[in-house]
């Protein structure tokens, strides 16, 4: 114990005395631990932010295809399913929603009708949409077009002149994620803004008293509505899951490996172990330090220096995923939508992963850093004071 | 009296590219405890060699050290850096101070790996660097230091420990005359409080000075005193 307090403050002296040089390791580790940590931070929040909204969807999706295209469900449907008497069915919902290109911000929205309290988000002023000339409006939409609650849109469906629909509510950006590029509003102007016929639906909503049974209730389904496909939340989730994981994987594993082994590598060759630290480690050893002792001090002094950079690179990543929104990653992580959610993303920290990035990073880097140390304090400490191979 | 140091056929080979070059070649030689010794010899002739094999610094490629009777050839590393740190004090012809240190953090090197250092020790440090007449240096950096200051302040950390056997090579190679005589004076005074000193030199001034009681000459990794006092053969 002793023996490390003197050790860790002759470290403490070394770090201070190759100040330049620790300070571009340590904040080279810490832009490259931000970065990588970020991406993280995002894609986990972005996990946590779907997790939280999966408990208001549906347990079961029911669209129509036709020749392998989608197609209205027919009111019938609903009488069709019912006519099953499946125990463990709750309720089902028609719903009408779609996709509607608008010019201004050149790109498409989600119409969503009949949309109230169960809407895919929560509001974050105004009120819900009841009259046939309101709308609520994503968190998005609004931060594009500047809209607030009270302002007016000009929204036209397919070959119709624009209806001008005044805005009664925007959905929160905590939801931001899934409720970014939402119009919700009446369902008849919906319809009209979608152009769908007043017999069909977009698809049924299908809640059961216990989801555990949705494949069971899935494959009833399935075979009384001919052309119909069920989706189940549970698949939903974890396709959302994978997506984040793969976008979140790609970027980590193109990041980490190969910045990690130029920043040490680089730092191993450039500077590892220049004249200098040899001398040094000639001069400890003369002094009657053992290569252990030498060994030690090398891995004190890497050790701090990688615990700090890569601490510093979690705060980095922190700031930049929470602060600032992940500027330059939201693109990756989120799609290429012209539409993107402002990332006010609520802060989701997963303790063992941040000591796995620690332990990811530390550790590797401490290993690179005392292999040269090690190899030089085998050597006579003669041998290194000359200056020899 | 004890044989404080004793050579035995001592070699050392270095292959220098394609060449195979004996530094110190055969040698013998045996050293009474508080003995003043110089090895003299002009450069090359492996004088710093010689005196790093005696101090473990250097392996040797045949033959056998003994430092109060006791082979240091065959120790592994960790006890060879114990008698090192306990019982050599070596002093670098490079002087072998970290650039970037003060004086006193370089003095109190040795500590480190035994728990650094207390009062006791500071106030020891201090004093050798009083007696060697750098008070008033401790806090500058090493490289800060004249080739005088900085030979002193490493003779000063050999005698940190108070060791038995002191190795120095070319004392008085940085020092004018007045330094030099000052070293030798100092030396003398070391060899009196009962320590083993040998020193490497081509420094007349200090090997031909009447308080160094044998100097040999070494030519070409050889000793080439025949009076030199030898050690009798190990018992295998």
């Amino acid at each position: 114990m002793k023996r490390h307090r003197a050790l860790l403050e002759h470290v403490l002296g070394a770090l201070f005395r190759r100040r330049g040089r620790n300070a571009a390791i340590t904040l080279g580790m810490a832009a490259l631990v931000g970065l990588f940590s970020s991406v993280l931070f995002v894609s986990e929040a972005l996990r946590a932010e779907y997790r939280a909204l999966a408990v208001t969807l549906p347990d079961l999706t029911v669209q129509q295809l036709v020749a392998g295209r989608p197609a209205l469900v027919e009111a019938a449907a609903i009488t069709r399913i019912e006519a099953l008497a499946l125990p463990g069915l709750a309720s089902i919902r028609p719903r009408v929603w779609g996709y509607l290109y608008v010019p201004s911000i050149e790109g498409n929205v989600v119409i969503v009708g009949g949309a109230g309290t169960d809407a895919p988000g929560v509001l974050e002023g105004g009120r819900w949409a009841e009259g046939e000339d309101e709308i609520v409006i994503g968190n998005g939409i609004a931060h594009l077009l500047g809209a607030r609650v009270g302002d007016e849109l000009a929204l036209a469906g397919p070959g119709a002149s624009p209806a001008i629909l005044r805005v009664v509510g925007v959905l929160s950006g905590q939801t931001a994620a899934l409720s970014a590029d939402l119009v919700l509003t009446t369902e008849a102007r919906a319809r009209a803004l979608l152009g769908m016929t007043a017999a069909g639906f977009t698809d049924l909503a299908v809640t059961l008293a216990r989801p555990e049974e949705a494949g069971v209730v899935a494959e009833a389904i399935a075979a009384a509505l001919p052309g119909a496909r069920l989706l189940d939340r549970r698949l939903l989730e974890r396709t959302h899951e994978l997506t984040f994981d793969a976008r979140a994987g790609f970027l980590g594993a193109v990041m980490l490996p190969a910045l990690l082994a130029l920043l040490l590598l680089a730092w191993d060759r450039l500077t590892g172990l220049g004249d200098a630290e040899r001398r040094e480690i000639g001069v400890l050893k003369a002094v009657g330090w053992s290569t252990s002792d030498v060994l030690a001090a090398r891995m004190w002094e890497s050790a701090l220096v990688g615990l700090v950079g890569a601490t510093l690179g979690l705060v980095v990543g922190y700031v930049h995923a929470f602060v600032f929104g992940a500027p330059g990653l939201a693109d990756a992580l989120f799609g290429w939508s012209s539409l993107h959610a402002s990332l006010s993303l609520p802060p989701a920290l997963d303790f063992a992963q941040l000591l796995a990035i620690l332990g990811a990073v530390v550790v590797p880097f401490v290993g690179v850093s005392v292999v040269p140390a090690w190899r030089a304090a085998m050597l006579d400490p003669d041998r290194l004071l000359r200056g020899g191979p | 009296m004890t044989v404080a140091l004793a050579t035995f056929e001592l070699t050392k080979r270095y292959i220098d590219g394609e060449r195979r070059r004996v530094a110190v070649d055969a040698v013998s030689l045996s050293i009474d405890t508080g003995r003043l010794v110089a090895l003299r010899g002009p450069s090359g002739s492996g004088k710093t060699t010689l005196l790093g094999l005696a101090g473990g610094m250097i392996a040797p490629t045949s033959g056998d050290v003994q430092l109060f009777g006791a082979s240091i050839v065959h120790l592994r590393d960790a006890h060879r850096t114990t008698l090192r740190r306990e019982r050599i004090g070596f002093v670098f012809q490079e002087l072998a101070l970290v650039p970037d240190m003060s004086l006193l953090e370089n003095v109190l090197l040795p500590l480190v790996p035994t728990g650094g250092a207390g009062r006791a020790e500071r106030e020891r440090a201090l004093a050798l660097l009083a007696r060697f007449g750098l008070q008033g240096r401790e806090a500058s950096r090493a490289s800060r230091l004249s080739g005088g200051e900085r030979q002193r302040g490493a003779q000063a950390r050999a005698l940190l420990r108070d060791p038995s056997i002191l190795l120095l090579d070319e004392p008085t190679a940085h020092l004018d005359a007045k330094g030099a005589a000052e070293v030798v004076s100092l030396l003398a005074g070391l060899r009196d409080e009962g320590r083993t000193i040998v020193c490497a030199t081509h420094d007349p001034r200090l090997a031909n000075d009447p308080r160094v009681d044998h100097t040999w000459t070494m030519t070409d990794g050889r000793l080439m005193d025949p009076d030199a006092p030898r050690p009798e053969a190990p018992a295998c």
